[in-house]
């Protein structure tokens, strides 16, 4: 038995490293071929392997190999770096992500969605001064200094926002078919009152249609209806987005309790989704299948140019409001090397020709030319002969993932001068005074958990209407007392003022 | 003593194929059961994945600090424990009566599909079953209040927004649910009793009330009993789809439909932390074992051949 065992171990031992000992040779003919085509550029030798992971928001694009082959082309010759590209479902996104760094697996450069603070908090991102400036000329040219600013923690930045739009303005979203049914005067509507007599419009003329919407799956009414900056997690909040840097609970204001009124009056006049509180699907679809009119949205440049948004002509109009910048507008999506990464500056340079690069970004972001798309005129693109959304090998259609999108191409479509505008945009939005603040929720993390349950339990409800703001906003108040909140605002306040003074 | 060790070792030899075939057992449960536990240290550290796990810090008891300190604490596990003991004690009654009902039918082909149609509920999602239960009560097109409502003349009631109605709403979802498992795992045991006890008792003029009350139950009673020790160690857990699909979320429903793992799931969503996840997590498996270990010690107390072990 004993020998058995021994041979079956040696067995093992031997298949294993006779394999290894395969992949090991593999990779040094691979070596080998690059570096005789690329005679000519300067960094010899094995290129550096890097693994990308990004989210998807679709299913796994079918032409991954082929990416990764026009990508390495590129790369090889002018930073001797092969990419490895892992594209994940956004739905097992953390997780994943998560599992990777607990156990350490490979792991060079990703975006955090949203959680560029936790990422930072929880040490999966190492500091990028210093590389930024040995190896980031590229991004720091392409980056309002501002927004690059935005992304430092306790004065470290870990992460590179990608370039999008960087400020928004609150507006609404409608349908563009039933605007021009009812001939809505847009140009009045400047404040969210205003709505009320279009909404009634609608009503009185589509009975069967709601006429105002959440703005997305699980969202309230006024979800992206933003009159403050909310300090990366709406527990203490700026009014105004200035308020001379004092931090208030949003929840008590008198605004808040305005709004809510306002809601309830129009949930009762039955101009807000009966199910509101509850809506399982997509504003979108609603509007699509005829269910729904309009719905309030963070508006900004690719969305007043009139788009057919997921196949519906709508219409977008912003109100009369100043295009303000926050923190969480710039790190909702942050590029970043991870604390897995064996080669950080190589990782730096490939993030860098994300940023700088012309036919990176357009790999990256449209796929290959003449296979996932084709240039009609200009910088205007769509798909070539029998191609489409659904079978298209490599359609993400998330440029904004992908650092520098301003570099590629705009799909048909789009306005032409999108980039244009969005830059002239970002430039013209006013800046929040707690731009580039960001709040460490770990000092108080208990109390925030707890705070987190309170806040699905009645925000959802109140703001669509579904409640009387009369009796549950009380209610709502005093059990976010009972939570902590304002040892969290008094936490948040702390850190403002710290980060105040270390600014000046 | 040098005797008992040698028959301790002739015991070893005579049944080593045995041990042997328990090896892969063994080790599947090692690898996959065990070896994992060492994250159960997660539960008492600061996360820092630039350090590792076992390089992060030590938190002692803060992780579990935000289970116990809010107003919710006392809700959530109420909420927990008074569901988890409906679905049990009404989960156990009617599978049983179920399984006798069932065993009584004599056509073959019924007793077939009877089953079939009691089982398929438990083959769907939670989140399909979220549905249907969405179109049974919504607002505006729910089959209730759109035809059974009106047709008894009762105004439209808004389901989603109001508590009171949903712990009878999530207990009978449960039970329509669950009820084909545990009906088959019963109605097995039923099938396993030796037909010559209803024989006699027929011949003796037992009625069949008395042979259900007389024969049946005494002779299923360790599976059920063994059935209900397997809940009361999962007493702590809920059904998340249950609690978070179901009643869609919906914040206005909480006082009745919040338990700890929708809570956990829900404080935990926006902080992502691992290390306050790990410790709710593990805080429920303490305090299940510990449940297992004392209803285990009471069925010992009153019926011994009935424990687990």
């Amino acid at each position: 038995m004993k020998t058995k065992i021994k041979m079956l171990s040696m067995l093992l031992i031997g298949s294993m490293l006779l394999l290894s000992a395969c992949s090991s040779n593999n990779n040094s003919s691979d070596a080998g071929a690059t570096s005789d085509s690329s005679e000519s550029s300067e960094p010899a030798g094995k290129p550096t392997e890097l693994t990308v992971a990004f989210p998807i928001f679709s299913a796994q694009p079918k032409d991954m190999t082929l990416i990764e082959d026009a990508l390495n082309k590129i790369t090889i010759e002018k930073i001797n770096v092969k990419v490895k590209l892992m594209p994940i479902s956004f739905s097992n996104w953390m997780q994943q992500t998560n599992l990777m760094f607990s156990s350490g697996e490979k792991l060079d450069l990703m975006p955090t969605i949203s959680n560029y603070n936790q990422a930072v908090v929880q040490g999966q991102l190492i500091p990028l001064d210093e590389l930024l400036e040995k190896h980031g000329q590229g991004i720091t040219s392409a980056l309002d200094p501002a927004f690059l600013d935005a992304a430092r923690v306790k004065g470290t930045i870990y992460g590179v926002p990608t370039l999008h739009e960087m400020a928004s303005v609150n507006g609404i979203t409608m349908k563009k078919e039933i605007v021009e049914k009812y001939q809505i005067d847009t140009s009045k509507l400047q404040t969210i009152e205003d709505l009320e007599d279009v909404l009634k419009t609608v009503k009185a003329g589509e009975p069967n249609m709601a006429p105002l919407l959440p703005s997305t799956i699980g969202a309230s009414i006024l979800n992206d209806y933003k009159t403050f900056d909310e300090l990366s997690n709406f527990l203490g909040v700026l009014p105004s987005f200035d308020n001379d840097l004092k931090v208030v609970n949003h929840f008590e204001t008198e605004e808040y309790a305005e709004q809510l009124k306002l809601m309830r009056k129009w949930y009762e006049e039955g101009l807000i989704l009966q199910d509101a509180s509850t809506n399982q699907t997509n504003p979108l679809d609603l509007v699509k299948s005829n269910r729904g009119f309009a719905f309030l949205l963070s508006a900004h440049p690719a969305a007043l140019s009139e788009g057919a948004a997921g196949g519906v002509p709508m219409k977008t109009v912003a109100f009369s409001q100043p295009a303000v910048s926050t923190t969480s507008q710039i790190t909702n999506t942050m590029w970043g090397i991870t604390v897995n990464s064996k080669a950080p500056e190589k990782a730096m340079e490939f993030l860098n020709l994300m940023y700088s690069d012309k036919d990176i970004a357009n790999v990256l972001i449209w796929g290959i030319e003449g296979k996932h798309y084709v240039v009609q005129s200009g910088n205007v693109i769509d798909f070539p002969e029998g191609v489409d959304a659904s079978n298209s090998g490599y359609y993400l259609n998330a440029g904004w993932l992908f650092g520098n999108q301003f570099l590629s191409y705009v799909w048909n479509g789009t306005d032409p001068d999108l980039w244009e505008k969005v830059k002239a945009f970002n430039a013209s939005a006013t800046k929040s005074k707690a731009l580039g603040f960001t709040f460490d929720p770990t000092p108080v993390k208990t109390e925030a958990a707890a705070i987190g349950n309170v806040i699905t339990q009645y925000r959802l409800p109140l703001e669509t209407g579904s409640v009387d703001p009369d009796k549950v906003l009380p209610k709502f108040i005093e059990n976010l007392k009972a939570a902590g909140i304002d040892k969290v605002i008094a936490e948040k306040q702390k850190q403002l003022d710290e980060w105040t003074k270390a600014k000046q | 003593m040098s005797v008992r060790l040698e028959n301790v070792r002739k015991k070893i030899w005579k049944f080593s194929p045995l041990y042997f075939m328990m090896l892969p057992g063994l080790a599947y449960l090692l690898i996959n059961n065990y070896l994992p536990m060492y994250g159960i240290t997660i539960a008492f550290k600061d996360i820092n994945f630039a350090k590792g796990i076992w390089g992060s810090d030590w938190n002692g008891m803060q992780n579990f600090k935000f289970l116990f300190s809010s107003s919710d604490a006392y809700l959530i596990t109420r909420n927990t424990i008074l569901y988890n003991a409906a679905f049990i004690v009404i989960g156990m009654t009617v599978g049983v009566g179920t399984a006798i009902l069932l065993n009584e039918i004599k056509n073959k082909l019924a007793v077939k599909f009877y089953q079939s149609a009691l089982l398929l509920p438990y083959l769907i999602s939670m989140v399909l079953v979220s549905y249907l239960v969405y179109s049974l009560l919504s607002v505006n097109v729910g089959f209730m209040n759109k035809t059974i409502l009106p047709a008894l003349g009762i105004d439209p009631i808004s389901w989603y927004n109001e508590p009171k109605y949903w712990p009878f709403i999530l207990v009978f979802v449960n039970l329509w649910k669950g009820i084909g498992f545990s009906c088959v795992v019963f109605l097995a045991a039923i099938i396993g009793i030796n037909k010559e006890y209803y024989e006699a008792a027929m011949l003796d003029g037992a009625s069949k009330w008395q042979q259900i009350r007389k024969i049946t139950i005494p002779l299923i009673t360790p599976i059920v009993i063994m059935m209900m020790m397997l809940s009361i160690g999962r007493i702590f857990y809920s059904d998340f789809g249950l609690f978070y699909q179901v009643p869609m979320n919906s914040g206005a429903l909480f006082s009745t439909t919040n338990v700890i793992d929708t809570y956990v799931f829900r404080a935990l969503m926006q902080l992502g932390d691992i290390g306050m996840s790990a410790a709710a997590g593990l805080y429920q498996s303490v305090v299940g074992f510990i449940l297992v270990i004392l209803s285990n010690y009471a069925v010992r107390k009153f019926s011994k051949d009935n424990a687990l072990f």
